[in-house]
């Protein structure tokens, strides 16, 4: 068991262990110079996953070690001379189990190092036998951290240096090491999540709304910048194009709300930008999914699909290359500080704009409601012959709506609000699928001609085939699973809940 | 979990210098080992430092009132502990005399122990006796120290025989030489014409140095004060010899 404690700034750890040498006998077993780095991805994966991955570097080792987030336990710690990018990257088998399924295809990143002195003290009985091991870190911007180790059979000797500890001012530590570090940084863990949470008042001015919810999109538009043109890894160009996204669905979704030829302008600059990205996500998720592809096919198969993943790594390379050069152009980079200039301009007095004025909340049961209504017109409309594109248009409506709401949830009781946009999660889940496996695969066909001209053996063309017909079959089925799902958005209960959560501000027209 | 027994009818062979040396090789492997200290006059409880004390004495202890884990102390090693001898000890023999099953006592007493221990050592006392018996049915392995001289030898044809008297299945005795002398011509008259007579004689030897003699000034295993010499290599090829036929068994 260990046991730790927060020593008070003003108490050194010279003076710490002189206290204890006066009552105890101490012995100084080693006193090194040490460097602690803490890992995480960027959004904060192991941390929400109740880990906290620590890489501690000192002269003749560096060490890397999960502790729980709560006891501060270790949970597996292995000698390492450097962080692998990715969970997969990791030897130690165990470290290897434990991150995979919490990171998943995230990079883990440095989040903050600080530098300490660790010091290894022992305490000894009467015959110089070991009763307790004393573990210190002494930081410079941040409280020392004190940890007793107990030994077997020695439980005295734990209570006695408690007991000193505690008299000489020392605390039980409440908050672990990196959140203290972080906070010396104005920063706290978790501060970057691609979930939105914007905070409304149901009677603010929709246009001063509007551009708060869009300048919330900015940022995250802006925080994902730079890991997107460094390729650190897919998510940053996925959060990325998830925020363009948001940002034009508010643009066209809250049209009379903003001065129409900036709106049209900048709709016009986020669709191109959305166009930008598509490619190379595309071939991201293909990358994604290379896995569940090779496992979708008879064994013997599995290896003839090695030519395709080298050939969508390099197509990946070129296509993220691209996309990077633009996204340091001025093509990029001016109409974006136009947006943000654009949104901090003050609200004016007298917009034109026929809804700029409306109680935002007002605003938001319209759309919301109407948006709904159109969901359950086109759903109606779908028979088990409908082609394709009317599902693609039902998709596009759903996603419409999952945006409204999710822009606008602080205005509802979380309580109604969350488990409607639950239920419309589930729902947007089929038709998402139905999309991806469709895009899925005209891509596989359309890299299949590309890479005839390749010299590719052709038992990875067969693999392919077969491929193909795996996902034209999930895609069938997906198909025929729409009827029922639709019925199970559209039941009575959840029609009741959206009139009542959206449709009761509203004069029935 | 496996349980080896130091063990020899005769006493000042090197039974708790073994116990001792190869419980901390095991330890430091990477197995989590225990040594238990069956002997009153408390040597290895000595070399680890902890005082031969055990509360509630032999009866308790015997009796399985008190859990063994609570009497179990941590030696100053990582992942090696030590359950303490205690004076009371030398009448081991009559407490279990008293109770029910005397020879299957010691392994009813260690069988809770399994989850926590890969290795467990029993530094066994001298003489052959009911407690010996207790311990020939609780180990895997009767790890036996013999000095090459001629004395050495009958002891341990006594010792086959009381175990196949016995009939105890599961174990098996492995003897190997301790406290080799080169110097000696007898020492080396014997290591040469043993192996015929006894084939299951260990091919480690531990010679006699003034190394392990050093460990009672030092007070801690061989290994944890010196880090290479004949000696600790000598203890390091025993372990590996004892570790290969453990798992050559495994398989
Ligand atoms: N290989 C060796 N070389 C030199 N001295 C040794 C060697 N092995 C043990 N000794 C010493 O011989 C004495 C007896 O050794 P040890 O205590 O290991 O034997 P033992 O069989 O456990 O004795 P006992 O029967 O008294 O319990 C000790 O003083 C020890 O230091
Ligand atoms: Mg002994």
């Amino acid at each position: 068991m260990l046991y730790h404690f927060d020593a008070p700034g003003r108490l050194t750890t010279e003076n710490l262990i002189a206290e204890l040498s006066k009552k105890l006998n101490v012995q100084l077993v080693s006193q090194h110079y040490s460097l602690k780095t803490y890992f995480d991805s960027f959004d904060w994966r192991l941390y929400s996953g109740g880990i906290l991955c620590e890489f501690n570097q000192s002269k003749p080792v560096s060490r890397l070690i999960l502790k729980d987030c709560l006891s501060g336990q270790t949970l597996a710690s292995a000698d390492l001379d450097s962080i692998p990018a990715f969970a997969a990257g990791f030897s130690n088998a165990k470290i290897r189990k434990m991150l995979s399924p919490l990171l998943e295809m995230r990079a883990l990143l440095p989040i903050t190092t600080l530098d300490y002195t660790l010091y290894q003290l022992n305490i000894l009985n009467e015959d110089e036998k070991i009763v307790l091991k004393i573990i210190i870190e002494s930081y410079d911007l941040i409280n020392s951290r004190i940890s007793l180790e107990a030994i077997k059979g020695y439980d005295n000797a734990l209570a006695r240096v408690s007991k000193i500890l505690i008299e000489a001012g020392l605390k039980p530590s409440r908050s672990s090491v990196l959140v203290d570090a972080l906070k010396t940084q104005s920063r706290k863990p978790s501060d970057y999540s691609s979930k939105l949470t914007i905070e409304l008042a149901p009677d603010l001015r929709a246009d001063i709304a509007v551009k708060y919810i869009l300048s919330h999109l900015l940022k995250t538009i802006k925080i994902n910048e730079q890991g997107t043109i460094t390729n650190t890894d897919s998510e940053f160009l996925h959060d990325f194009r998830v925020a363009v996204r948001r940002t034009r669905s508010g643009l066209s979704q809250l049209k009379e709300v903003l001065p129409e030829a900036e709106n049209d302008r900048f709709s016009q600059y986020f669709a191109w930008l959305g166009q930008l990205t598509n490619q190379t996500r595309d071939l991201d998720v293909q990358l994604i999914n290379f896995e569940n592809y090779q496992n979708a096919l008879p064994v013997t198969l599995r290896k003839d699909l090695t030519p395709l993943y080298d050939f969508l790594s390099v197509k990946q390379k070129q296509a993220q290359k691209t996309l990077a050069a633009k996204l340091k152009s001025s093509e990029y980079v001016i109409p974006l500080r136009q947006w943000e200039d654009f949104l901090k301009t003050p609200a004016i007095k007298k917009p034109t704009e026929t809804e700029a004025l409306l109680p935002i909340k007002n605003l938001a049961d319209r759309r919301i409601w109407k948006v709904y209504k159109r969901i359950i017109k086109q759903g109606n409309r779908i028979t088990d012959q409908s082609p394709a594109e009317n599902l693609h248009e039902l998709r596009k409506t759903c996603k419409k709506l999952r945006y409204l709401m999710e822009f606008f949830q602080s205005l509802y009781p979380q309580k109604k609000i969350k488990p409607l946009i639950k239920v419309l999660k589930d729902f947007q889940e089929i038709l998402g699928d139905f999309q991806d496996l469709e895009v899925q695969e005209q891509s596989l066909k359309t890299y299949s001609a590309e890479m005839i001209e390749k010299q590719v053996p052709a038992n990875t063309f067969l693999a392919m085939g077969v491929l193909i017909q795996n996902l034209d079959k999930r895609r069938c089925d997906t198909r025929n699973a729409f009827a029922t799902k639709f019925e199970t958005f559209k039941q009575r209960e959840n029609q009741i809940s959206f009139q009542t959560l959206f449709k009761n501000n509203e004069p029935d027209t | 979990m496996k349980i080896i027994a130091a063990f020899n009818i005769k006493g000042g062979v090197g039974k708790t210098s073994t116990a001792v040396n190869l419980a901390f090789l095991a330890a430091q492997t990477g197995y989590r080992t225990l040594v238990w200290d069956l002997d009153p006059q408390g040597a290895s409880s000595f070399y680890f430092r902890i005082k031969p004390k055990v509360k509630g004495g032999s009866k308790e202890l015997i009796s399985g009132k008190c859990e063994l884990d609570g009497l179990i102390r941590g030696t100053d090693f990582e992942r090696l502990d030590l359950l303490p001898a205690d004076f009371s000890f030398r009448n081991l023999d009559l407490v279990l005399d008293s109770g029910k099953k005397p020879t299957h006592r010691l392994e009813k007493l260690l069988k809770p122990l399994g989850d926590d221990y890969d290795f467990i050592f029993l530094d066994c006392p001298p003489n052959i006796s009911l407690l010996s018996e207790a311990i020939f049915e609780a180990s895997d392995i009767l790890l036996s120290p013999v000095i090459p001289t001629t004395l050495s030898l009958r002891t341990l044809d006594q010792l086959k025989k009381f175990i196949s008297h016995k009939k105890i299945k599961k174990l098996q005795l492995m003897p190997f030489f301790s406290m080799v002398d080169r110097r000696k011509k007898l020492h080396l008259d014997i290591m040469k014409i043993l192996p015929e007579q006894h084939p299951d004689f260990l091919t480690a030897t531990i010679p006699y140095a003034s190394d392990i003699e050093r460990m009672g000034q030092e007070r801690m295993p061989l290994n944890a004060f010196i880090k290479n010499s004949r000696s600790t290599r000598a203890y390091l090829e025993l372990w590996q010899e004892l570790l290969e036929h453990l798992n050559s068994k495994s398989l």
